[in-house]
C-alpha cells in the first residue's frame, strides 16, 4: 500500500488507482467509467472514488458529488495547472465534503498551494521527504486571497474581500 | 507610493526562505534540474548563456531612493557593476551566482523588493502608465489598480501554473504609454454614463510569434469587481488554454481559436457562477491603497519661463526629455537610459547611487521605470531643470534623445539570452553611431525603434515605427525590418518590407528608409508614422531593395 499524506497525518492509503493490479482495497474509477455507470444505473449510492486527469471537466461530476467520499485529481507532471481549479472548484463551487486529493509526481514545493485550492490529501513524487512536506503546509504564514482554510490558515487583510459592512 | 505592512512583509520573507530551501536542495542533488526549473523561474531565476540571470519586480516601474540604491548595492556587490532595465519596468541582473541569489533576494527583502513571478508561466509584474498620476489628460491614476492586482496575483493558489506566462497593463490616460493592448489583459480606467469609474477590459493582445492586438470583452466593469473578472478570465484561460505546445499557449491563441464573442461568453458565465468564490473589492481597501498614491506635497509655485535665454543644449534637452506636469511648476524629467554607446536599458551602480540623491533633493525621492527603458523623475520643480540638466548631464543620463530614433527599445539578444538568434545591442549601437547628428533626429521627428533579437519579441519589434528582428541564416545574423507598428493610440503592427538584411547594413538600410520619409512627408508636421501609414510600405520597400537589380 501506498503511504500518502492525509489532512497533516501519513497514512496507507486503500484505494487501486486505475491500471494498477487487483488486489486489496476498492478502486478508484476514472470520471468517464463512473459516468457512463451511471448513465447505465450501475454506480452505488455512495463511497465511490473518482480518478480524474487533466482534462476532465469538475461540471460533469458536480451532480454526483454525493455518491463520493474521494476525488483523485491527477497531476501527471510538473507546471500542470488545471488540476488547481478542479480542486478549487470541486471545493468551493460545488462544495465537495470528501477527501480530495493531489496525485501524481509533484514535489513538496506544491503543496501550500495545493492546500490553499482545498485539497486535503497529497500522494507526491516517490522519493519525497514526506515529513518535511508536511512542514511545507507552513511555508506561508499570510495570503492575498481567500482561499480554502482547513489545512492552512493564513493571516489576511479583514478588509479586503467582501462588503464593507461584512463582518469578514 | 505603496508601503508595505507586516503581511506584505511576512509573504516577501517567507518566499526568501521557500527559495533559500529550493536552491539549497537543488546544490544538494534533492532536486534535479527539471524539478528546479520552474521553482527558479517563478523567482526570476534564468540560465542564459553565460551566467543566470536574475531578473527583480519593480511593480508599475515604481522604485524609491533606498530601492534605487540597493539596486545599485547588488549590481556592484553580486553582479558587473550595472543592471539592465526591461520592457516590464524591471531590472535584471546578468552575471549573479545562483549560490548567492538567496542573499540577493534577502537583501532585496529588506527595501521590501522581490523576484516573484518575474518569469515562468504565471502573472508577471503588472505595468502601466510611466506618466501616472500626473499626466494632466489622465481620468484616475492607475497605480492603485496596478498594486491591487500586484497583490491579488502574488502566489494566487490557482493560478500559478498556467499555461503560459501572462502580463497585465493597467492604464487611466486616454493615451496609451504602457502598450496595454498587446498584453494578455489590458485594463484601461474609464467612467460610465452615470460617471462612475470602472473598467474597460480587453484580452489576447500580445507579440512573440504570433502578434495580435487585444480584444475587448468587457466595455465597462464596475470597480469592485476587478478581481473577480480578472478570476473569471484566469480561470476559463487556466483550464482550456493549450498545454500541448508552448507556442500556442498564450491566451491570444485560445481567444482566437474561439473568437472573442465566445470567450467572452465564457467569462461571463464564469464570472456569474463564482460569484460566491470569487474575491470582491470593497471601497474601503480600494481606498487604503489609493491612499498611498496621493500626490505629494506640491509647493505651489508661480509659472515663470525657464526656458528663454538659456542654452541651446538646455533648450534642446528641455524640448524632449521633459513632459508637461498637472501641476502648475512641475515638470517631469525622462533620465535617458539611451546615452550614445551604450546598450540600451543599462544603468551602473553608480548612475544608480547618483539617481537615488537626485530624487531625494527633486522628486519626492522617487523614480520611474518606463517601458521603453529610461527613467523617470516624475516631479521636478522647473527652476530646478537647468541644475539638475547640468547634473545628469555628467552622468550621462541626459542624451536629449527621448522620443527620437536613438530612444531605441533593445532586448539583451544573443549577447546574453540563450533564446535569441542575433544580436540586439551591437545594432542599436550601429544605429546609435550611424545617426550621431542630433539635428537631424529632430528633424525626423517622434521616431520609434524597437529591435528584438529572435521572433519571442521581447524587445516588441512588431509594435515598432521601425521594428527590428534578428534572425539567423546560415549562422549569420539577419534582421528583418518592419515599418508602421504602433503600440500606443491607433494601435497597429508593422508590416515586412522584404527580405532580412544583413547586420552592416541595418543603420545604412534605415538611412535609406528615413531618406524616402523626408522626401514623401507632406509637411514638417507629418511623422514618420503617418506617412507609412498614409503611402504604405511599398515606396520604403523600391528603394531599400532598388540597389539588389
Amino acid at each position: 500500500m501506498r503511504l500518502i499524506i492525509k489532512r497533516r497525518e501519513l497514512v496507507s492509503d486503500p484505494w487501486r488507482y486505475p491500471g494498477e493490479s487487483e488486489g486489496g482495497g476498492p478502486a478508484a474509477l476514472p470520471l468517464a467509467e463512473f459516468l457512463e455507470a451511471v448513465r447505465r444505473g450501475s454506480a452505488p449510492a455512495s463511497g465511490i472514488g473518482i480518478w480524474m486527469v487533466p482534462t476532465d471537466e469538475v461540471e460533469a461530476l458536480a451532480a454526483q458529488l454525493h455518491r463520493v467520499q474521494l476525488v483523485i485529481v491527477h497531476f501527471p507532471k510538473d507546471g500542470e495547472g488545471r488540476g488547481f481549479s478542479q480542486g478549487r472548484l470541486l471545493r468551493e463551487r460545488y462544495r465537495f465534503t470528501g477527501e480530495l486529493r493531489a496525485a501524481g509526481p509533484i514535489k513538496r514545493d506544491y503543496m501550500y498551494l495545493l492546500a490553499r485550492c482545498g485539497f486535503d490529501a497529497f500522494d507526491l513524487h516517490p522519493g519525497e521527504d514526506l515529513q518535511a512536506a508536511i512542514g511545507a503546509l507552513a511555508t506561508f504564514s499570510v495570503a492575498y486571497q481567500p482561499g480554502d482554510e482547513t489545512l492552512v490558515q493564513p493571516r489576511h487583510r479583514p478588509r479586503l474581500y467582501g462588503a464593507e459592512s461584512s463582518n469578514l | 507610493m505603496y508601503q508595505y505592512d507586516d503581511i506584505d512583509r511576512a509573504l516577501v520573507a517567507e518566499r526568501v526562505a521557500q527559495f533559500r530551501d529550493q536552491t539549497r536542495r537543488f546544490l544538494a542533488g534533492e532536486l534535479s534540474e527539471d524539478e528546479f526549473r520552474p521553482l527558479r523561474l517563478r523567482n526570476g531565476l534564468y540560465i542564459q548563456k553565460h551566467a543566470p540571470m536574475l531578473r527583480v519586480a519593480i511593480p508599475y516601474g515604481m522604485l524609491n531612493a533606498r530601492q534605487l540604491r540597493m539596486l545599485a548595492h547588488i549590481a556592484r556587490h553580486y553582479d558587473r557593476d550595472y543592471g539592465h532595465f526591461t520592457t516590464r519596468q524591471n531590472i535584471q541582473y546578468n552575471w549573479p551566482k545562483l549560490e548567492q541569489v538567496p542573499d540577493i533576494l534577502a537583501d532585496l527583502a529588506s527595501v521590501d523588493m522581490h523576484a516573484i513571478q518575474t518569469s515562468g508561466n504565471c502573472i508577471r509584474n503588472t505595468t502601466t502608465d510611466h506618466l501616472a498620476g500626473i499626466t494632466p489628460e489622465e481620468l484616475e491614476d492607475p497605480r492603485p489598480y496596478c498594486e491591487i492586482i500586484r497583490q491579488w496575483s502574488t502566489v494566487h493558489p490557482e493560478f500559478n501554473y498556467l499555461p503560459r506566462k501572462f502580463k497585465i497593463a493597467v492604464t487611466g490616460a486616454p493615451l496609451d504609454r504602457a502598450a496595454s493592448e498587446v498584453h494578455d489583459i489590458g485594463v484601461h480606467l474609464v467612467r460610465d454614463a452615470n460617471g462612475a469609474l470602472g473598467f474597460e477590459i480587453l484580452v489576447g493582445g500580445g507579440l512573440g510569434r504570433q502578434p495580435i492586438i487585444g480584444e475587448c470583452i468587457r466595455r465597462f466593469l464596475p470597480r469592485d469587481e476587478l478581481l473577480a473578472y480578472l478570476e473569471a478570465i484566469l480561470r476559463v484561460y487556466n483550464r482550456h488554454g493549450r498545454r500541448d505546445n508552448i507556442h500556442k499557449a498564450r491566451i491570444k491563441v485560445l481567444v482566437k481559436a474561439l473568437g472573442h464573442v465566445e470567450f467572452a461568453r465564457q467569462v461571463e458565465a464564469e464570472f456569474k457562477a463564482s460569484r460566491a468564490m470569487a474575491p470582491r473589492l470593497n471601497d474601503a481597501e480600494i481606498n487604503r491603497v489609493r491612499r498611498f498614491f496621493a500626490p505629494p506635497a506640491y509647493e505651489s509655485l508661480a509659472a515663470a519661463d525657464v526656458v528663454t535665454g538659456r542654452s541651446a543644449a538646455f533648450q534642446a534637452w528641455y524640448r524632449h526629455n521633459t513632459h508637461a506636469h498637472k501641476v502648475g511648476g512641475y515638470r517631469a524629467v525622462f533620465l535617458s537610459l539611451k546615452a550614445h554607446g551604450e546598450a540600451p536599458g543599462d544603468a551602473s551602480s553608480a548612475q544608480l547611487d547618483a539617481i537615488a540623491a537626485l530624487a531625494e533633493r527633486h522628486s519626492f525621492g522617487l523614480v520611474r521605470v518606463t517601458h521603453n527603458q529610461n527613467l523617470v523623475l516624475a516631479d521636478v520643480r522647473e527652476r530646478d531643470l537647468e541644475g539638475l540638466w547640468g547634473e545628469l548631464t555628467a552622468l550621462n543620463l541626459a542624451t536629449p534623445n527621448i522620443g527620437t530614433l536613438t530612444d531605441m527599445i533593445c532586448c539583451p539578444g544573443l549577447d546574453f539570452c540563450s533564446l535569441a538568434n542575433a544580436g540586439a545591442i551591437p545594432v542599436a549601437k550601429q544605429i546609435q553611431a550611424h545617426f550621431a547628428d542630433f539635428d537631424y533626429l529632430y528633424d525626423l521627428g517622434p521616431l520609434e525603434v524597437k529591435i528584438s533579437g529572435c521572433m519571442n519579441a521581447c524587445g516588441h519589434h512588431h509594435v515598432g515605427h521601425i521594428g527590428i528582428l534578428g534572425v539567423e541564416k546560415r549562422g549569420e545574423e539577419w534582421y528583418q525590418i518592419t515599418l508602421g507598428g504602433s503600440a500606443s493610440g491607433q494601435v497597429s503592427l508593422g508590416e515586412v518590407i522584404g527580405p532580412s538584411v544583413p547586420q552592416a547594413a541595418v543603420a545604412s538600410t534605415i538611412a535609406t528608409i528615413l531618406a524616402v520619409y523626408v522626401e514623401q512627408r507632406e509637411a514638417e508636421q507629418e511623422t514618420f508614422l503617418q506617412t507609412v501609414r498614409r503611402i504604405g510600405v511599398e515606396p520604403f520597400r523600391e528603394r531599400v531593395y532598388a540597389t539588389d537589380h
